[in-house]
């Protein structure tokens, strides 16, 4: 049974890549048309991202997972050099009020995406090292806190409020599930949410998308985008108004092929295929947990129970974003929206989960024997 | 920590995150199946648009082969405000002092006017000149719009003002051909739907549907424009000339009853019809009756000549000028002794032309002037036409008949009096008057054409010969009409100096002086009426009107190459014509 764990996974990624890159073509036809005077302008260059993703996808899969753990400091260090780069004027790309691009020659980059993936390597690692001592509050608080709340800090400087709120989230679960004393765990997210909200409070734009959120009839303008969103799904009924027929990208709904590109495909394709698409997520999460349940030694677990749940809880927040659930934060809908940086990074996630996948153990296989002893694949 | 416990705590995870995703797939269930059908046509609505495809008017053009244009379409700009922003931002009274500035409006009007609003959508100022407008919208003023719009021009200004008439500021013809011909010229306005991106454009791709539009028909009249000019300048010479209080004048077509020229004064300039008053607007030639005065006399002895009652050279007492008739003193304005009934037309003599009406009894002659279309409307194509008054025969008294005969208690249009005068130019026959030819299309089909129209026969076509060659006599040397001669044209026709009515009685120093005749009088070709109102001092019809038919008539028929009958009369033709300076 469990080989066919991330078969499936590949399946599910294929299929969400398809549905992606179809629905990128009509989401962003519109804008690319008017920005760029090119209505494939944002399929072209993701078909680029897409093709670097799906290289650096395989390359990943084809790389020990325990590379990753050897070399989770200088990967950490690199996480947070980048992200104190992006911050430093006229080298960070400010876009819309935010520094998260760093410009690489011709393309691009997002550092809090890497710091995504670094997250959950550095806490895996740490995790693995720490051991039993896990239960402690020095080693399973203190020190993993400090290295996830000087991550998060940085991207909340960019600022990247979404990406902060998965990072903590995700890291959090990460330490949970690694044993850290679920007390201060606790205390430690207190904490920080009060920080997060004295944050929001001081700032307009978010405040008022909180507010937009909580009260829309007393904020239109804010709660614009979100109304758009939600008309969207509203239009598409159970079947759609047909691939290509949505209005809501021609310049009512913002980000049509971005953050939410969900509505989109709610309104061209309707009802059916947004529930494909969460239900292909949910398959995504339990390969995702089977592969890492089945990991060899602790590090693998965590990072494949961190990656897949970077993956899964971005779709969930984003869907949660699009249909009115949540404030609106900035966060892309993992495979579909269209963003290199993203892509490339989701790739990689799922190519790890792979390289986890086949030095797994058999099913029904004794995990109490030790597991560093374990052939390893490659 | 044991393994078992980082399971459960595996398990919990999944297990939440498992029932968020389910939550979200309620959510997405919710959002695109519940709150379905009003949501969906609400959204669909705000999303749709409907407009009306308004298509030019029609134009209206002359009726000389060169087809002049008397109306065209020009496009203009309307300007307007969202008043509330600028309110709100208190840039009001700013861009209201540059708008009215630039538009020549006043300032403190324009900034009350849109102050008081709360609406989003307030006029500046209605059909702007696209430089103006370019001006303005150089200076890129906050709030301010400019959206497309037609207005009538009319090239020859005040020229055929009241035959053209206008249109309103709403686009519906308001008067004159402009009203009357309206269903041609507006043509059918078509439909859009379709649907607006987010920024309010056209999609133009998912269009709902189009109705096309039909473009509005042109206006073919017959009047000419180079005809319509010798006629208006005339009019405004004698009007200035005679201290005149207004006057009016038509030529028309013998044989067919087209109109070739219609005039009237005091005009107005259609291009600004809101300044002209009520009594500028007023088409005269068409909408005015007066007390016809001796003109009237034709048709009283073209009957009587017809039913055989009279000969030409019947003679009659005319009295000295004074005649004591049912206890009323009738006068001439000359005192003759015996005329004949040719001569009582040469000379204009009232009391011989009343004794041929007693003659014929109060009966008959109302009878007979009916069917000359006294007292009813002859159809012409245009709005406003009055059929004049004509008392039917039970309500008049022992002296009307003589009244009538001199063209008193009778009243008429100048249309009537030539159609009266036409009539007998044409063999007897009434033809309708029409001033539209034809209407063609955009695309050039011909969607109506007149034809000539046969309205009465009052007098067979031999009392109209005779009647021609008596009317001939009025114009020759000692008759009341020597001054509407045309060098080397017979022309026929009667002068008319009517006195007016001025507070229930006949007035002595204010008439009514006309002129109605036709040329050549042996092959008629067109007919002229001119009515001076209130010239000063001088008043009768043959020294106001009589030249000014003269005047107009020598233009006309060179311009319209008539041809003098005999050739004695050619070889003069041509004298007079080396002559002119």
């Amino acid at each position: 049974m469990m080989w066919k764990a991330p078969t499936i996974l590949v399946g599910i990624v294929l299929l969400l890549l398809a549905l992606g890159i179809v629905m990128l073509a009509s989401a962003s036809s519109v804008k690319g048309g008017d920005a760029h005077k090119d209505p494939q302008y944002f399929l072209r260059r993701q078909l680029l991202f897409l093709s670097a993703a799906l290289i650096a996808g395989v390359a990943a899969s084809s790389l020990d997972y325990h590379w990753w753990q050897k070399w989770w400091v200088p990967i950490t260090l690199l996480a947070i050099g980048v992200l104190v780069i992006v911050l430093i004027p006229h080298i960070g790309s400010k876009i819309g009020g935010s520094r998260r691009w760093l410009k690489l020659g011709p393309v691009s980059v997002q550092p809090s995406e890497f710091a995504k993936f670094a997250v959950v390597v550095a806490l895996g690692a740490w995790i693995a090292k720490a051991g039993n001592k896990m239960g402690t509050f020095r080693e399973g608080i203190l020190k993993p806190g400090l290295l996830l709340v000087a991550m998060l800090g940085l991207v909340f400087l960019e600022p990247d409020f979404g990406t902060t709120i998965l990072l903590a989230s995700v890291g959090g679960v990460i330490l949970y599930v690694g044993g850290s004393p679920p007390l201060w765990l606790g205390i430690g997210a207190f904490t920080g949410l009060c920080g997060f909200a004295l944050a929001v409070l001081k700032d307009p734009v978010r405040m008022g998308r909180i507010l937009a959120f909580l009260m829309p009839d007393k904020y239109p303008a804010a709660a614009y985008q979100l109304g758009q969103s939600e008309d969207a799904f509203t239009l598409g009924g159970v079947w759609g108004v047909g691939l290509g027929e949505s209005i809501q990208k021609h310049f009512y709904l913002p980000e049509a092929h971005t953050d939410f590109i969900l509505a989109i495909v709610g309104e061209e394709l309707g009802l059916i295929a947004t529930t494909i698409v969460l239900l292909l997520f949910a398959g995504l999460f339990i390969c995702g947990m089977m592969i890492s349940f089945r990991a060899p030694d602790t590090f693998g677990r965590l990072l494949g129970f961190g990656l897949t749940l970077m993956i899964v809880v971005q779709a969930a927040i984003n869907v949660g974003v699009v249909t009115g659930c949540l404030p609106t934060k900035g966060l892309p809908l993992p495979f579909i929206s269209y963003g290199g940086s993203s892509l490339v990074v989701s790739m990689v996630n799922i190519g790890v989960l792979i390289n986890i996948a086949r030095q797994g153990l058999e099913a029904g296989a004794d995990r109490s024997i030790g597991i560093r002893d374990r052939a390893r694949w490659l | 920590m044991t393994e078992a416990r980082r399971t459960t705590r595996y398990i919990w995870v999944a297990v939440l995150l498992c029932i968020a995703l389910a939550g979200l797939v309620v959510r997405l269930v919710f959002l695109h199946v519940a709150i379905q059908d009003a949501g969906r046509t609400r959204t669909v609505k705000t999303r749709t648009y409907r407009e009306t495809l308004t298509v030019p008017r029609g134009r209206i053009l002359d009726g000389s082969p060169s087809a002049n244009i008397l109306a065209a379409n020009i496009g203009v700009k309307d300007v307007w405000v969202d008043p509330a922003p600028l309110l709100a931002s208190n840039r009001l009274s700013s861009v209201a002092g540059q708008l009215a500035r630039v538009l020549h409006l006043d300032e403190a009007e324009l900034s009350t006017r849109l102050n008081t609003t709360n609406r989003h959508f307030a006029y500046v100022q209605r059909f702007v000149p696209q430089e103006k407008a370019a001006e303005l919208a150089r200076m890129k003023l906050p709030s301010v719009y400019f959206s497309d719009s037609m207005t009538r021009h009319y090239p020859q200004g005040q020229n055929l003002c009241h035959v053209l008439g206008f249109v309103n500021h709403d686009g519906v013809g308001s008067s004159g051909i402009e009203q009357g011909m309206e269903s041609y010229l507006k043509g059918i306005p078509g439909l859009r739907e379709s649907r607006l991106d987010g920024r309010r454009r056209e999609m133009y791709d998912r269009r709902i549907r189009e109705i096309a539009p039909r473009e509005g028909a042109d206006v073919v009249l017959t009047i000419d424009q180079n005809l319509q000019y010798m006629l208006e300048k005339a009019l405004d010479a004698t009007v200035e000339r005679h201290h005149a209080k207004a006057a009016m004048a038509i030529i028309q077509h013998v044989k067919t009853g087209e109109i070739l020229a219609m005039a009237s004064r005091p005009g107005f300039d259609p291009n600004q019809f809101r300044a002209a008053g009520d009594l500028q607007k007023l088409n005269r030639a068409i909408g005015y009756v007066y007390e016809p005065g001796s003109t009237f006399k034709v048709a009283v002895i073209a009957a009587a000549l017809d039913q055989g009652i009279v000969k030409p050279e019947n003679v009659f007492d005319c009295e000295n000028g004074r005649w004591l008739y049912q206890n009323k003193i009738l006068r001439d304005y000359h005192a003759y002794g015996r005329l004949d009934v040719a001569d009582i037309l040469k000379k204009s003599s009232n009391i011989g032309a009343a004794k041929i009406a007693i003659l014929m009894g109060d009966r008959q002659l109302e009878s007979s002037l009916r069917s000359f279309m006294i007292g009813r409307r002859l159809g012409i194509d245009l709005p406003g036409e009055e059929g004049g008054i004509l008392r039917p025969v039970a309500q008049w008294t022992a002296i009307s008949s003589s009244r009538v005969a001199i063209g008193q208690g009778v009243a008429v249009t100048a249309l009537q009096m030539l159609g009266v005068i036409c009539g007998i130019a044409n063999d007897g026959q009434i033809m309708r008057p029409y001033v539209v030819k034809e209407v063609v299309s955009a695309n050039g089909t011909v969607l109506m054409r007149q034809v000539p129209q046969v309205l009465s026969r009052p007098i067979r076509p031999e009392t109209a010969v005779l009647m021609r060659k008596l009317l001939a006599r009025v114009t020759e040397e000692g008759g009341t009409g020597a001054k509407a001669c045309v060098e080397g044209f017979t022309v026929a026709g009667k002068t008319g100096t009517a006195q007016k009515v001025v507070a229930g009685r006949y007035s002595e120093s204010d008439y009514m002086a006309s002129f109605a005749g036709f040329l050549p009088a042996e092959a008629p070709e067109i007919g002229m009426i001119i009515v001076v109102d209130e010239p000063q001092p001088l008043h009768t019809g043959g020294l106001v009107a009589a030249p000014v038919f003269s005047e107009i008539a020598e233009q006309a028929v060179r311009y319209l190459g008539l041809m003098p009958a005999s050739p004695e009369q050619t070889a003069m033709y041509y004298a007079g014509r080396a002559n002119r300076p």
